[in-house]
């Protein structure tokens, strides 16, 4: 817990406190997430790694809204989001959080302009052309934008569920093993927009992944074993990230 | 293998259930109408064998020879002696008036009652059978509506106003049958009193039943000895039993037609549900029988399994189905029976070979081919790419064969060329049978065109929903559009139902429009005086009589004159141009005097006659006459022409009395209805008939009809709206990654639920505004070619109506989408984003 006090200072994106997430009821109850606090400071792009069955997933899911809680409290952008509603996380998803999910990112029946537009337009809010514009072309997309998902190759529909999730400036974007279905230049192709959204865009990205090469694109590691925190590698690189899971025995 | 099986038919019992209950909703209402059809021939069949019953010898009189005019006492008694009858009684029966309560005559059919048990051709209900010459019996349902108890005095109205008591002694079950459905009273007479309604006719048949050792053929053969063989025509039970079935064929063959009609429309709709259904399910399983082949399974172990599938699930559902629809079929019997007013008929359900074999063809042939042909494409793909394939990237969508367009333009050359070819044809009956047919055509053509329309009229009717509804209405637009192929299957079937309905709504509504301005022309004055019973004209004095009532400033008789092949009206000179006012096309009503006569414009065309010819009439009694045509008249519905009442005199028939009797009130007159029945209240006869109220009656009638044809369609109907609800549940489950997505991205349960209801409300108003379409103008071909020179029918579209299915559709549609929304947005994103 040490690393986060080094970062007071910046302003914190995203926060759990005391997180408990139980599956099942009584003999057969698995707690996926057993009293989980950490921090997320805005305009970083933090990886959560893990083994199998370490409750990454549902961390990254309980910090988006998208699951209840058992226990414990999360704040997105000073909100705390555990004591709303659907309808006001619903809200929230629209207008504050971005996702990035493995597959099946995309609406099959609109173009990947409409796809990208979506949120916004859910959200009744007008897009921002300049920062579209801005979006479009780091990524690549213009001369895709009419196109549907099923006329995108996997790495095109990725980087459109990239953009879709940046183009509402949300408070925080949740990539859920984003390039878990890709070869491995498309992948670092979709890393390295994520990096430069956060360090030339000023974005806020939580990464899960299980790919150390995918972590080491990420400013910090937050490691997670058994449902529990189980510690941190700041600045990390391939090797770093890999005998660090080594050490939790993945 | 069957474990496999065994586990999928459990694992999927939600999805399973969806589609059993399509198919069995199908095979209920084809086997429904099916056994309707065959019910109602039964009726008519037990009802004309009962008439045949125990009869072994049947006497009539030959119609070759005219100095016998029916079967005298003598020739009774002969067949009588003759050796091997048992018993022997004269059939016959004539209309005849039964007086109400109120003292109006109410037209009644009078049967004689046989003396010899055997011989009668109805079942006692209550009571006895009459023995004396007062005493009658009547049918239960004469007895339930003209509330006559066993005791109570009957007066049967006889020639020349005589009338004729007798003491009710018991009721018999007539059973549903042609006569019973026509409404009119029923009563029975001991074979004296019979003959004394009408002393001068003799009886026309007799039948006789054979004495036990003598078979049919010996009495047969007897009987021919005893009487004057020439002059009747003797036959044997059986064949007595033969002709009336061959009759009833004949009768019933027109509802029977009908009823298969819809039976058709049901199989097609039903059809149609079931491959759509299937369809969709067997695609949905593309991976999982990917999976299968890749663990081992041979291409050849799939494929059989699926067929295995089907048929457990289609054999099963047809049973259900089967059932369902005999309790359909006696459900319509119920209503049908409660129509005609009798409260307890028989229902037949008689189940025919064809019926379960046409369930059972429906059931599980479509089921089987509507999963075998998905499934051969499954099992066609390797089954790595099967795994990797995503649901609806694109595969299924519509590609448009060359075959298809071809065969819509097949079709389309058909239809037209039947319609305008039928429209072109006089024969009204032909005419609209050809240009039905030219519209059927023209649906298939719709109906093979409906991948290609999908886009375009989801687009319009796309264009209300996003305007108010936003994001949630452009998804759900998207979706019905996104695989046209699967999308116009799931409507076709509401479009055919939607398409009849309108379409004999039109028809129903343009055919009472067109009667009532019949009526309108018809009757220009202000009541009319009709006969209740419709061969008994009205006597001569109640014209005299309406003169006198003060109120009344004008009355003119019409008395009608049956040729062999016309009818014509007579009509006192002075009220020609007054209470009957025709438009003339040619020659001049001036000169419509003694001895003239001014005919129908179609009438003109059918005899070729023309102004100034000689038209020559033979009555059916008195000597034939020579008429000159002085005008051609249009407009005049009432006949086939008019003379004035003086030539019409010539008639013996005309002589009689008057057919109606045309009153006009003096201007401003109050109670001018109270003063007109104090003279017709006494006459047992008089009916008095405003326009409104026959307009009423003639309403009635023909709501009833559309009533009865919208329960019918009403069932294909359901079925459809229950294929959109089907589509959509498995869409739902097919899409539920996606649904999750869209809610992590920020649509709302509640906007979540409102897209799968629009998405809904665009499939079934696409069936429902196609279907209003194509049956305004298929409704708008058959009023044109039900239409001939004199009898225009107008295009009546009942709006009222019309508005009422659409909001129907959009309601059964927000109805359907129900359950799949629920499911839809009760499912959690993360459980949805998880599901493969």
């Amino acid at each position: 817990m040490s690393a986060l006090v080094s970062d007071v200072g910046t302003r914190t994106a995203v926060a759990a406190e005391d997180l408990v997430k139980v599956y099942g009821k009584g003999d057969t109850a698995v707690r996926a997430l057993d009293g989980v606090s950490v921090t997320f400071q805005a305009g970083r792009f933090t990886a959560i790694m893990g083994p199998s069955g370490s409750g990454k997933s549902t961390l990254m899911h309980c910090l988006a809204g998208l699951d209840n809680v058992d226990g414990g409290k999360v704040h997105v952008g000073g909100t705390e989001i555990t004591a709303l509603g659907d309808k006001d996380l619903t809200k929230l998803r629209r207008d504050r959080v971005g996702f990035v999910f493995q597959a099946f990112n995309l609406l099959p029946t609109l173009t990947a302009e409409a796809n990208i537009l979506l949120g916004l337009e859910l959200a009744g809010r007008k897009p921002d052309r300049e920062w579209f514009d801005t979006i479009v072309d780091v990524l690549g997309l213009r001369d895709r934008l009419k196109h549907k998902p099923s006329e995108l190759s996997g790495g095109q529909q990725q980087r459109v569920a990239c953009a879709r999730a940046l183009v509402a400036r949300p408070d925080v974007v949740f990539a859920d093993e984003p390039t878990g279905n890709l070869d491995s230049r498309s992948g670092a192709e979709v890393l390295d927009f994520l990096r430069m959204s956060v360090r030339k865009l000023g974005q806020t990205v939580i990464m899960v992944t299980h790919d150390p090469v995918a972590a080491s694109y990420a400013d910090r590691v937050v490691l997670l074993a058994d449902g529990r925190p189980a510690g941190e590698i700041d600045s990390p690189t391939t090797d770093s990230v890999l005998s660090a899971l080594k050490h939790l025995g993945a | 293998m069957l474990r496999t099986i065994i586990a999928g038919l459990r694992a999927r019992t939600a999805r399973l259930v969806l589609s059993s209950v399509a198919i069995a909703l199908g095979v209920a209402f084809v086997t429904g109408t099916l056994v309707l059809g065959d019910a109602m021939n039964a009726s008519l069949r037990d009802e004309f064998a009962k008439g045949a019953r125990n009869v072994d010898v049947s006497v009539t009189v030959s119609g070759d020879s005219s100095d016998v005019d029916g079967i005298s006492p003598e020739t009774l008694a002969a067949i009588r002696q003759a050796p091997g009858v048992a018993g022997a009684d004269p059939r016959g029966s004539q209309a005849v008036p039964v007086l109400t309560a109120n003292g109006k005559a109410k037209p009644a059919w009078a049967v004689s009652l046989p003396t010899n048990e055997k011989l009668r051709e109805f079942d006692l209900a209550d009571g006895r059978y009459p023995t004396s010459a007062d005493e009658i019996a009547v049918d239960k349902r004469t007895a339930a509506t003209a509330k006559l108890t066993i005791g109570q005095p009957v007066v049967l109205l006889g020639k020349e106003e005589k009338r004729h008591t007798y003491t009710l002694v018991g009721t018999y079950q007539q059973g549903t049958n042609t006569m019973s459905l026509s409404g009119y009273d029923h009563v029975g007479l001991t074979p004296e009193a019979f003959q004394a309604l009408e002393p001068e006719r003799p009886p026309y048949q007799v039948v006789a039943t054979a004495a036990a050792g003598f078979t049919q053929q010996q009495v047969v053969d007897n009987v021919r000895k005893a009487i004057d063989a020439k002059a009747f025509t003797v036959q044997s039970g059986e064949e007595l039993t033969q002709e009336t079935l061959a009759r009833v064929e004949s009768q019933s063959g027109e509802f029977t037609a009908l009823l298969l009609a819809f039976a058709l429309i049901a199989l097609v709709v039903a059809a149609m549900v079931i491959y759509n259904t299937f369809t969709i399910l067997v695609a949905q399983r593309t991976r999982e029988l990917a999976l299968m082949r890749c663990v081992g399974a041979s291409r050849g172990q799939v494929f059989r399994g699926v067929l295995a599938e089907a048929l457990v699930m289609g054999l099963t559902a047809s049973v259900i189905g089967l059932f369902g629809g005999i309790g359909v079929s006696a459900l319509l019997q119920r209503v049908i029976l409660s129509f005609g007013g009798a409260g307890e008929g028989v229902v037949y359900l008689p189940v025919s070979v064809t019926t379960v074999l046409a369930a059972f063809a429906v059931g599980t042939l479509v089921t089987v081919l509507a999963a075998v042909l998905p499934a051969r494409k499954a099992t066609r793909v390797a089954p790595v790419a099967a795994l990797r394939s995503q649901p609806d990237s694109g595969e299924e969508v519509a590609r448009t064969g060359v075959v298809r367009a071809l065969t819509a333009v097949l079709f389309t050359v058909i239809g037209v060329g039947a319609v305008v070819f039928g429209m072109s044809m006089d024969d009204e009956d032909a005419a609209m049978v050809v240009s039905g047919a030219g519209t059927m055509a023209l649906l298939a053509a719709v109906l093979v065109l409906g991948p290609l329309l999908v886009g375009p009229v989801n687009r319009v009717l796309g264009v209300l929903p996003r305007a108010l509804f936003g994001v949630p209405a452009k998804l759900a637009s998207a979706n019905a559009g996104r695989n046209p192929k699967r999308t116009a299957a799931t409507t076709a079937a509401l479009m055919i139902g939607v398409t009849i309905v309108a379409l004999v709504t039109v028809v129903a509504n343009s055919a009472k429009e067109t009667a009532n301005a019949q009526i309108d022309e018809r009757m220009p004055a202000d009541y009319t005086v009709t006969s209740s019973v419709y061969d008994r004209p009205l006597p001569k004095e109640l014209a005299t009589q309406l003169a006198a009532v003060p109120e009344v400033a004008k009355v003119a008789p019409t008395t009608v004159v049956y040729g062999e092949r016309e009818y014509l009206t007579g009509i006192p000179r002075d009220a020609i141009g007054d209470l009957f006012r025709p438009t003339v096309t040619s020659g001049s009503l001036a000169d419509l005097v003694d001895g003239t006569v001014a005919v129908n414009a179609d009438y003109v065309k059918r005899r070729n006659v023309s102004v100034g010819s000689m038209l020559t009439i033979r009555p059916e009694k008195g000597e034939e006459q020579q008429l000159k045509v002085v005008a051609v008249i249009e407009g005049q519905r009432l006949s086939d022409g008019v003379m004035t009442m003086e030539t019409s005199q010539r008639f013996p028939q005309a002589a009689e009395g008057y057919d109606s009797i045309l009153v006009k009130l003096k201007d401003g007159v109050a109670n001018g209805r109270a003063a007109v029945e104090r003279v017709t209240d006494p006459s047992p006869l008089a009916l008095l008939d405003s326009a409104a109220e026959t307009k009423e009656q003639l309403n009635q009638q023909l709501n009833q009809v559309l009533t009865f044809i919208w329960a019918l369609i009403g069932l294909a109907v359901l079925i459809a709206l229950f294929g959109i609800a089907n589509t959509l549940t498995l869409s739902v489950l097919e899409r539920t990654r996606e649904s999750a997505l869209l809610r992590a991205l920020g649509l709302t349960r509640g906007q979540l639920r409102l897209m799968l209801v629009i998405e809904s409300v665009l499939m079934a108003l696409m069936g429902a505004a196609i279907g209003l379409l194509l049956g305004i103008g298929f409704g708008w071909v058959i009023t044109e070619a039900l239409s001939t020179d004199t009898i225009s029918v107008d295009l009546i579209v009942p709006f009222g109506q019309i508005g009422v299915m659409l909001a129907g559709a959009v309601v059964a549609a927000v109805v359907a989408a129900a359950l799949p929304a629920r499911r839809a947005a009760r499912t959690s994103v993360v459980a949805g984003m998880a599901e493969a």
